[in-house]
This record gives structure tokens, C-alpha cells and sequence, in this order.
């Protein structure tokens, strides 16, 4: 059995103007060990989708679906029952570590403080668990962090503050939402190492949204490419970038700088912009971007199905497939 | 000559006392048509060094000419005239256009402020600048919250255009965007600088658009320029150890799930770098004379240099016997 199993989840927030659908009825599991990759543009619903399990969401959001964790419906859980989950077995790291951690507080404080409310640590035996937590983040000389504060820190160096923060309840699932975006690319490749080397040794699963498709592919072992609120195309990372089934995946990969080409051509940029989601084009959300449309396109959203061992596509035309 | 040259450049900052040297001894120079790429991690000072360019902060050392004149650092007063057509485009286009003025009157600042035409002149060039940058010329009306993040980026262009410029230095105009935006408006840059025959600087921390835009780059690590030349040779063989540790970083979206390599330790703190090459404790190939030395630009060709003793004539043929590099 998976370890999350989130299906048909719809999230729907109310505005002055009306009630605005942000997710629009995704389905995915997450196994155990597992990274599980949310690719998408800002705007596609990736962050919201993930901030639901959690029940971290805006005033004025509902929530419909299921998100099977351990026989429980995250969406549904209430008071003790949802403490219990979040925060000890589920926890979020986010893009800037600075609105995660204290800034008044020193690192020891902080990291001991979670340890001792969730697991009744006593003061000492927690301070030494927050100091293991930095070593196996491998920040240097983990007893003199304990008294530095959050500011004494570089970028790099406070974003795996704010993983080992997340780990000191020793959780199942580690959600991290861009976690390396605000980060420079060799302080990245430390801590993509770094949450590989923790998915090896402690089973630990992650869900990593970015809209990096370069760190997805380092990393990730499954990919969902979100598009408007649904997932329009998911499979096996290596699969689903070297041979992308939806345009839109294609699109994102050809946006992209490549290694190979000789530098200097012109990037193939996607015409026009996402949608917002008050104004979300009927049928395939991409349509009017897209080179492929047809007239199934325009009026009927394609339904996700599977297009071959573990890949499932929302294309009507498919313009990708591998020939039979 | 070069329509920008910037000739060994220090850029210092007071910080509780203490001088802190943000750039060190920076040359560089900006052809017309040509845009150059300035890439390092963030606290290298390659903000500092864009800064300067444009007259924002005081260089504590070297100089600055711009179109033959030495360049004065902006005061309270106008900017001498021909400087105007020296621009600078924020990485930031929520901050740094105005929530409350329409994008139409914050482009005709420029316009006005060179006292270009009238009323019905300046609307006009507004549209045309708006057309420029491949916006429909009924964006003028509107506010800078009623755009995307591209979008934005692209009236901070216009904004800039409008100066009519010969220099338009972009500081991480492209890092705040998503890919495909980011290709838009990577695209537009380029076509820009040919048609208008601008010189661009453009700063950011990513090389692997820079690599794809610029036809000349430079790199720089804690306040010094390690290595220079023209965009393809630097990327395809990188001479200092520092830029071939910034290509290995960057993750390759091709499936093939091999983790980027990471560069040990950290930026040093600039108020107090390392002795001799600034690189050399994270430097995989630190030898006797790195810690003592400061290693000059060595020029390795055409507008190609790197300072790192690996490339020092005197002892480079030494180093390939061991096989270094």
C-alpha cells in the first residue's frame, strides 16, 4: 500500500468575487522512500494541492477528495487527531527558510523545542537530539550552531536548519516546496545530496514541488506535470523527460537552455500565459497555447489515463505517442 | 573602443566599522550590440560591480568611462545628460515599478525627463515602446498588478528603453520567472541588443541562461573576475577550477537522475577573504601556491583569461604532467 493516496482532490477558494477553483481534481500516490515530484508554473495549483493535506490553507478554502495517510483522511481530521499527523509524521519545509524559523531564537531553542513537544523530551536529552539533527544535515560544528541565530547563517546553511527542523519528529513524509529555488546552484546540489542521502538511509519520502525540471531530474523518481489545477501528464521521471507525451511537458522541456545545443539558438518560449484560475479556458485548459488542439480540445477536458506501464496523459490528440 | 569600460575596480562598503570589499580590482567592457554576461553565486559582488557601472555607488578605486568620458557617480542633482543612456533594469519587477501610477506614466517618465515632445508625441512613444517589447500598446492604461511577472519585466524594459539608452545593465532581470517567461523574455534581450545595437550587461547567478544569451562572460567569486572570454569556449572548457565547479552544479533536465555536484564549504565572508587566490580553500586543486598568492588574470587568447596558477604559463606544463585538469 502506498504511503499517501490522494484521489480526486478539489480545492475551491471563496473571494469577493465569487468561488475560485485552484485544484481541480488530481489523483496520486506516494510511496514509501519515494520523491515524489509536483512540476508545474507558479499559478498551477501545485503549492495549494500540497498545502491541503496539511489543512494549511487559506480563510475561505474548502476542500473536497480523499488523502489516505496510514488508513486516515488527512482532509478530515480535526484537533488532536490532526496535531498527531502534523508536524510529527508530516512536515513542510518552504522556500525561504527565514518564515520558518525564529528569528529571535537561537537554532537549540528552536530545534529542542519541537523535539520536547512532540516527543516529551526532557530539556537535555532534546538539546542533544537538535544537535544530532544538525550533524546529520551536516552543518559544521553542530554544538556551536545551537547557540548561533537564524541570521548568523548563510542561505544554504539555513535551509538545512529548516530540514533539520523538519525532521526532529523523525516524519514519514517530508514535503518541500521549492526548496532550493531562492538558493545558488552549488549550494543546491548540496542539498538535493542531502535530502537523497536521507530518502536512502531513513526511508524518508518527499514530495518536492518545483518548477525546476533540472532538480526534478536529479532527484525525483516519479513526476506530475501540473497545468491549471490538474495534473495533465505523470509517469517515471527518466520516462517522462527524455520522451514527454503532453505538449505542455514538451513546451516546458524546449523553454529550457540545453546542454547539448550549441548555445545559441533562440529558446522556444510557450506563447501566451497560464490562465488564471478565475479564467480557465473550457476544455483542455492548454488549448489556446498550444500547437496540437483540435476540437475535442476546445470543448472537452481530456480525462488523465494510462498511456503505458505507470504513465498517465490528459491529451485528446496525443500528438506524442510512440509509434505501434 | 568599448562604449563601457571599467577599469580595475574596487567597490568598498563600511560595515560596524569595518571595510568590507565587495569588488576587488574588476575590469570588464560592454560592446555596442553585444550583450555580456557577469555570473556568481550570490554575495560575490556582482551586484555591487552593476551598481557601480550605472553610478549607484561610489567606486573606491579604478574607473569608469562611459562613451569616452570618465563616469560620475550620481548625486542629488540631474544626471548629465549623455549619462542617461546609461540604464539599469531591477531583478525585482514587483518593487520596482509603482503599485499606484499607471505602466503608460511610468514609461513617459524617461520621455519626459529628456523633455521629448508633447502630450500626443509621448503617448505615442509609449505605445511604440510598449510594441517593443511585445506588449499591446492598451497596456499603458493599466497597472503593474494587472500583469504577470514577465509581463512586468517587460515594462521595466520599456521603462528603460524610454531613456533611450546605449547601456542597459539588467541585474537577475530573469531569475524571479518561470521557464517559459523566462525563454520570452531571454528572447526579447537578445533581439533588443541587435536591433537597437545596445550594450547589456546581464547579471545572474544562472549560467545556464547566461550561457544561452551572452556572447562574452564573466565570472566572478568574492569581488574578483576569475575567468573571461567568449560565452561557448568558457562553458565548453571552463579554465578556472571555480567556473568548471558552477557548470557541474547546474542539473540537467534530461531524466538521467544524476545528482548535480555540490561545491564544498561556503562563500567566505568578503570583510574577511582568504589569503592569496580567494578560491583556494574550496578549490579541489589548492597546491602550495594558492594560500600565499594572488593569482592574476593570466590571458589565454582573444579576450580569454583566468586567474587560477593552473593557467600560469611558468608552471601550467608541470600540473598537465600530473594530470590536474
Amino acid at each position: 500500500m502506498s504511503l499517501l493516496e490522494v484521489e480526486e482532490l478539489r480545492v475551491k477558494i471563496r473571494t469577493d468575487r465569487g468561488e475560485v477553483t485552484i485544484v481541480d481534481g488530481v489523483d496520486y500516490a506516494v510511496e514509501e522512500g519515494q520523491v515524489f515530484g509536483v512540476a508545474g508554473e507558479s499559478g498551477s495549483g501545485k503549492t495549494i494541492s500540497v498545502l491541503a493535506l496539511l489543512q494549511l490553507l487559506p480563510r475561505g478554502a474548502s476542500t473536497s477528495g480523499r488523502a489516505l495517510y496510514g488508513g486516515r483522511d488527512l482532509l478530515r481530521l480535526s484537533g488532536r487527531a490532526l496535531r498527531r499527523v502534523r508536524g510529527r509524521e508530516l512536515a513542510m519545509v518552504f522556500q525561504d527558510p527565514l518564515t520558518s524559523l525564529h528569528p529571535m531564537m537561537t537554532i537549540g531553542r528552536q530545534l529542542s523545542e519541537h523535539v520536547r513537544i512532540h516527543e516529551g523530551a526532557s530539556k537535555r536529552a532534546a538539546l542533544a537530539r537538535a544537535a544530532e539533527l544538525l550533524a546529520e544535515v551536516r552543518i559544521p560544528d553542530p554544538e556551536r550552531a545551537l547557540h548561533a541565530f537564524p541570521h548568523q547563517f548563510s542561505g544554504g546553511m539555513r535551509q538545512r536548519v529548516a530540514i533539520a527542523g523538519a525532521l526532529a519528529t523523525r516524519p514519514k513524509l517530508l514535503i518541500a516546496d521549492e526548496p532550493t529555488t531562492a538558493l545558488d546552484v552549488t549550494v543546491q546540489a548540496g542539498i538535493l545530496r542531502l535530502l537523497d542521502r536521507l530518502r536512502r538511509e531513513s526511508g524518508l519520502s518527499v514530495i518536492l514541488i518545483t518548477h525546476d525540471l533540472g532538480v526534478m531530474s536529479s532527484i525525483a523518481d516519479d513526476v506530475s506535470i501540473f497545468y491549471a489545477g490538474r495534473i495533465v501528464e505523470s509517469g517515471p521521471t527518466k520516462e517522462l523527460l527524455s520522451t514527454p507525451r503532453h505538449p505542455y511537458t514538451r513546451a516546458l522541456l524546449d523553454a529550457l537552455p540545453h546542454p547539448e545545443d550549441d548555445g545559441r539558438a533562440e529558446l522556444l518560449a510557450i506563447p501566451g500565459l497560464p490562465p488564471s484560475p478565475r479564467r480557465r479556458p473550457a476544455g483542455c485548459a492548454f488549448h489556446p497555447r498550444c500547437a496540437y488542439a483540435n476540437d475535442a480540445s476546445r470543448v472537452q477536458t481530456p480525462p488523465l489515463v494510462t498511456v503505458g506501464a505507470a504513465r498517465l496523459l490528459a491529451c485528446h490528440v496525443d500528438p506524442f505517442a510512440a509509434p505501434s | 573602443m568599448s562604449l563601457v569600460e571599467v577599469r580595475e575596480l574596487d567597490v568598498v562598503y563600511r560595515r560596524q566599522g569595518v571595510d568590507v570589499h565587495a569588488v576587488v580590482g574588476a575590469s570588464l567592457a560592454l560592446e555596442r550590440a553585444r550583450i555580456t554576461g557577469l555570473v556568481g553565486e550570490s554575495g560575490c559582488g556582482k551586484s555591487s560591480l552593476a551598481r557601480a557601472i550605472v553610478g549607484l555607488v561610489e567606486p573606491a578605486a579604478g574607473e569608469i568611462v562611459f562613451d569616452g568620458k570618465p563616469l560620475s557617480p550620481l548625486r542629488r542633482g540631474a544626471r548629465p545628460r549623455h549619462e542617461t543612456r546609461l540604464q539599469l533594469v531591477f531583478q525585482n519587477p514587483y518593487s520596482s515599478l509603482n503599485p499606484r501610477r499607471t505602466v503608460g506614466s511610468q514609461i513617459a517618465d524617461g520621455l519626459r525627463l529628456r523633455g521629448e515632445g508633447d502630450r500626443t508625441d509621448r503617448r505615442t512613444r509609449v505605445g511604440e515602446l510598449l510594441d517593443q517589447v511585445g506588449l499591446s500598446a492598451g497596456a499603458a492604461g493599466r497597472f503593474p498588478h494587472q500583469f504577470s511577472g514577465g509581463q512586468r519585466q517587460r515594462i521595466a524594459i520599456a521603462r528603460a528603453l524610454a531613456a533611450d539608452p546605449s547601456v542597459i545593465v539588467l541585474d537577475e532581470p530573469l531569475s524571479s520567472l518561470d521557464a517559459s517567461a523566462q525563454a520570452q523574455i531571454a528572447n526579447l534581450l537578445v533581439g533588443l541588443t541587435r536591433e537597437l545595437e545596445l550594450a547589456l550587461l546581464l547579471i545572474s547567478h544562472d549560467l545556464a541562461i547566461v550561457r544561452h544569451v551572452a556572447d562574452e562572460v564573466s565570472v566572478m567569486y568574492l569581488g574578483t573576475i576569475v575567468e573571461e572570454g567568449p560565452t561557448r569556449e568558457v562553458w565548453s572548457s571552463p579554465q578556472h577550477p571555480y567556473t568548471e565547479a558552477l557548470i557541474a552544479a547546474i542539473p540537467a533536465a534530461d531524466g538521467s537522475g544524476t545528482l548535480p555536484e555540490a561545491l564544498p564549504g561556503e562563500v567566505p565572508d568578503p570583510a574577511s577573504p582568504p589569503s592569496g587566490c580567494r578560491f583556494h580553500p574550496r578549490c579541489p586543486h589548492t597546491f602550495a601556491r594558492c594560500p600565499g598568492e594572488d593569482p592574476p588574470l593570466y590571458e589565454l587568447g582573444p579576450g580569454r583569461a583566468a586567474a587560477c596558477f593552473l593557467r600560469d604559463p611558468a608552471t601550467a606544463q608541470t600540473h598537465e604532467h600530473e594530470g590536474v585538469i
